[in-house]
């Protein structure tokens, strides 16, 4: 394999170079068929000598002689590219100890290469600058045929037009009771020399009268404004620049107050900043837990609503149980179905996972849905249509609530037996009239969920009398609607 | 020069003179350092044989001379620049041209321009334009009576005048920007705007390097260190750390007068000065500075010391002028963020973010760092604080100069210069509109 590998180099070297020298002189089909006897590795006998390009191209005498081709020395493992080219160059040497590579484009030149065209002399001359307006000359270095040419840094002389105005115009349209004419006059000529750096202009108003870099830019500003709209001829209105004085100088009070604050003043705003952010944190959290509170209490409404009818007419006779529900009882209620997750703000979904039910399902609760599903002879996992994705939550959501349900109901009729088993003891020969209620079977009977909450709070009305047992408002069993009062 | 090939340079032969307390620098512009530093001071000496007529002649041929510098005028003598300046002579005063940063002494400042043509740029003044530093609070008077000398006298071509503040900004690349200049007599803030000096919001403090030296010298002579300057020494013996000095006074010394005595030993008292001192990065506290290693130094007469905490005390005045008792001064900091205050609120975050630190007292070691702590202690987190001090030591003693080599090889810059066309039509007055 490294053999075939050092031939093709080698082939391919040789190609190079024949290539290179051949192709001005010869064309055609003969080269053609060089390439074909390099390339057929398999017919040509492989020579044992290093090869050279005679001894493929041994007819071609008038070509160069090609450079003998050395014993490859192969680069060591672990050693760069760049530095065994170094060490092996062309003529695979040990590189020589003095540089001897002066001649051609070594980066030594032995002879200064001068360029082919004429040396252009220099000339100390004088030069008049156009952006002089005394015309002084003075004199520099030039080339000789530059002379006489514009001063090439004249083109960089720019001036800020500053408009000027006359006296009359002056009268006419600038006239103030603030500023007098000798006032606006000398702010104009500071512009002119300074080129509008306002504060440089405050820095050298010299007149009696204190100005703010404020009171300076509006005037200027003033008097632009009114000269241009006082030489305007066109019908519209020209655009005008309007320096809001006011705001600036309320800008710079504001700036000059951040600027002189104290370090304590400082400190004291980054400790208040820090306070609010903690308001602000606690605050969120709190209205996250009263928007939780809401979720579940308006949950519960709607699971309830039928209960609640109930609840009414019960109220009627029940007088002792006028009391509301009180919201903090609400978390002990926790049966409200299955809460299926929003995927409004999740970015692309599949339709199927809004039937997964949510981790907080519990397991139990996710079998007897699974055992209730099967009873009713429905896919566990149906395609997931819009439709169908409500429904079956809905349905799993109904089963879990009825599931909740069933196990209340048991619970409570257990403790009636129990109660009932207690009063007969105390009070033997004495039976409570009771309706036996209906204990939970696991089949599913066709009554609905609103149908078997009825009856559980019909069985209360049942009951007359003192003995009445409140099985539903008991302290301590679980109920769906009242929680302990 | 094509359009497309347009580069910053184009240079017309002009000359750059930056002035200060300490010494008039002088160069060629488009040069990266001056040609000369002349210090500031100047030796005049009474001609008293009768060598008037020799040393008129001098001028013409000075080959001859041995004193080519010193420049005779009626019964006056002027010897300028350090050579001749600082050789002991009978009788010669030394005395500064300068005061408050602005030319005083007309006369000898004249000497100096001369000695500074003749010597140093050796070339005839007509032919080159000058570009002049000047210290931001220059009153108008002078820098007329400048414009008038320059051109009357010396019959420059162009003439310019620039803040040394703008032009030390220049110097780091900026055009806007908050110079503290702390140079030989004061310590100053002066904001700059796009090249022009806020004039009104420029602060002083006459805390410099010679208020230092002041200290030093306070210091040294507290404990008993001989200051006797090298002039005066003809030889010493090595002698061991704080032993008293041995050595021979030098004889036939000429009597020299008390101001050239206080010259020489204030350059004892400067070189002590640039080699020990330093500052603080942190506020003064002898702890920190316990553990710092001490600097040795070996004065003229051969005795030496290692210097610890003194070397921190000192130039801690710059900074917290409380340190030294009576003073009322403002610290370093405290007149960057006065300067600043007086500004324009708009401006404000764009002079902290470039502090320029020049002049040459701000080669002590910590400066740049200890203003820097100063500063952002002082001024709000929310403003960007950068301070911008070139490393070099030439480029922070000649700040202003290098602004000014830079300026006025400007191509653009060209057109800035108050030319004799102008002069001659406007007067001098002309200085005041065209180098604001």
């Amino acid at each position: 394999m490294k053999l075939m590998k050092n031939e093709i180099a080698t082939i391919a070297y040789l190609f190079g170079s024949f290539y290179r020298v051949s192709l001005a002189r010869h064309r055609s089909s003969r080269i053609m068929a060089d390439i074909r006897d390099i390339l057929d590795i398999n017919e040509a006998p492989v020579p044992q000598e290093p090869m050279t390009k005679e001894s493929i191209l041994g007819h071609e005498k008038h070509r160069k002689k090609p450079k003998p081709l050395r014993d490859v020395v192969k680069r060591p493992e672990g050693m760069h590219r760049e530095l065994y080219a170094l060490l092996y160059t062309d003529n695979k040497d040990a590189p020589p100890l003095i540089p001897s590579d002066t001649v051609g484009t070594g980066y030594k030149q032995m002879k200064a290469k001068l360029g082919m065209r004429r040396v252009r002399p220099w000339k100390w001359m004088p030069f008049t600058n156009p952006a002089r307006t005394d015309g002084a000359a003075f004199h520099h270095w030039r080339r000789a045929a530059d002379e006489g040419k514009e001063y090439p840094f004249a083109q960089f002389n720019k001036k800020v037009p500053v408009p000027t105005y006359t006296d009359a115009e002056y009268q006419q349209h600038l006239n103030v009771d603030s500023w007098t004419k000798e006032e606006t006059d000398s702010l104009f000529d500071l512009c002119r020399r300074f080129d509008l750096r306002f504060v440089v202009i405050h820095d050298r108003w010299q007149t009696e009268k204190q100005r703010s870099v404020e009171e300076l830019k509006s005037r200027y500003y003033d008097v632009c404004g009114l000269l241009t709209k006082a030489r305007s001829t066109g019908p519209h209105e020209p655009k005008v620049f309007v320096f809001d004085a006011e705001h600036e100088r309320r800008r710079k009070e504001q700036l000059k107050r951040l600027f002189d604050r104290k370090p304590e003043q400082i400190e004291e705003e980054q400790m208040l900043l820090a306070e609010l952010r903690k308001i602000e944190v606690r605050k969120k959290e709190r209205e996250k837990k009263t928007q939780d509170l809401q979720k579940l209490i308006t949950a519960a409404d709607s699971q309830a609503e039928p209960r609640k009818l109930d609840k009414k007419a019960q109220k009627k006779k029940v007088p002792q149980q006028q009391a509301r529900p009180k919201p903090e009882a609400v978390p002990t209620l926790d049966f409200t179905g299955i809460k299926f997750p929003d995927f409004k703000n999740s970015g692309v979904f599949l339709r199927s996972h809004r039937m997964k039910l949510p981790s907080n399902v519990g397991q139990k609760k996710s079998k007897a849905i699974e055992q209730m599903l099967q009873e009713l002879g429905v896919e566990v996992n149906p395609m997931a249509t819009p439709e169908i994705c409500t429904h079956f939550n809905e349905l799993r959501s109904d089963m879990v609530l009825l599931h909740e349900l069933r196990l209340a109901l048991a619970n409570s009729a257990y403790e009636v037996q129990t109660l009932r088993h207690q009063y007969e003891a105390l009070c033997p020969g004495k039976t409570v009239l009771h309706r036996p209620l209906p204990l939970p079977t696991s089949t599913l009977t066709p009554l609905c969920t609103t149908s078997s909450t009825a009856q559980i709070q019909q069985s209360p009305t049942k009951i007359q009398g003192g003995e009445i047992i409140d099985v539903v408002g008991s302290p301590g069993t679980p109920t769906v609607v009242t929680p302990s009062n | 020069m094509s359009a497309g090939m347009l580069y910053g340079g184009d240079e017309i032969g002009a000359l750059v003179f930056d002035g200060g307390h300490y010494s008039l620098r002088v160069g060629y512009a488009q040069e990266d350092t001056p040609k000369a530093e002349i210090p500031a001071v100047v030796g005049i000496g009474e001609d008293a044989n009768g060598m008037a007529v020799l040393e008129g002649e001098a001028m013409e041929v000075d080959e001859k001379k041995p004193d080519p510098s010193s420049i005779n005028q009626s019964n006056k003598k002027y010897y300028i620049d350090t050579t001749s300046l600082c050789v002991p002579r009978q009788g010669v005063e030394v005395a500064s041209y300068m005061k408050e940063c602005m030319i005083d002494d007309w006369d000898v400042f004249e000497k100096v321009l001369d000695y500074s043509y003749k010597k140093i740029i050796q070339s005839e003044s007509e032919f080159h334009p000058v570009l002049m530093s000047e210290a931001p609070w220059n009153v108008r008077l002078k820098r007329e009576k400048l414009t008038e000398l320059m051109f009357e006298k010396y019959s420059v071509p162009a003439f310019f005048l620039v803040k040394n503040a703008v032009l030390a900004a220049f110097a780091n690349g900026r055009s806007t920007g908050l110079v503290v200049d702390s140079g030989a007599t004061h310590t100053t803030a002066v904001p700059v705007l796009d090249g022009y000096v806020l004039g009104q919001a420029i602060v002083k403090s006459p805390l410099g390097g010679d208020y230092i030296s002041m200290q030093c010298t306070k210091y040294l002579e507290e404990n008993d260190v001989d200051l006797s300057p090298s002039y005066m020494v003809s030889g010493k013996e090595a002698v061991k750390e704080r032993e008293k000095p041995r050595w021979t006074k030098r004889r036939n010394l000429p009597e020299v007068t008390r101001s050239w005595h206080n010259y020489m030993v204030r350059k004892v008292v400067q070189d002590y000065q640039a080699t020990a001192l330093q500052v603080l990065e942190t506020p003064f506290d002898d702890k920190i500075v316990a553990n710092i290693p001490t600097v040795h130094y070996e004065f003229p007469t051969g005795y030496n010391q290692d210097f610890g905490a003194e070397r921190f005390r000192i130039p801690e005045a710059l900074f917290d002028p409380s340190m030294v008792r009576g003073n009322t001064m403002l610290g370093v900091s405290h007149i960057v963020t006065t300067s600043v205050g007086m500004c324009d609120v708009d401006v404000r975050p764009s002079l902290y973010g470039s502090v320029v630190i020049t002049g040459g007292n701000s080669l002590h070691q910590g400066f740049p760092e200890r203003l820097n702590r100063d500063l952002s202690m002082k001024i709000p987190n929310s403003m960007r604080l950068k301070m911008i001090s070139a490393n070099g030591s030439p480029e922070r003693r000649f700040g202003a100069w290098i602004g000014g080599s830079i300026l006025a090889s400007i191509g653009s810059f060209q057109q800035m210069w108050l030319s004799s066309q102008e002069y001659d039509e406007g007067g001098k007055q002309q200085i005041d509109r065209k180098c604001p």
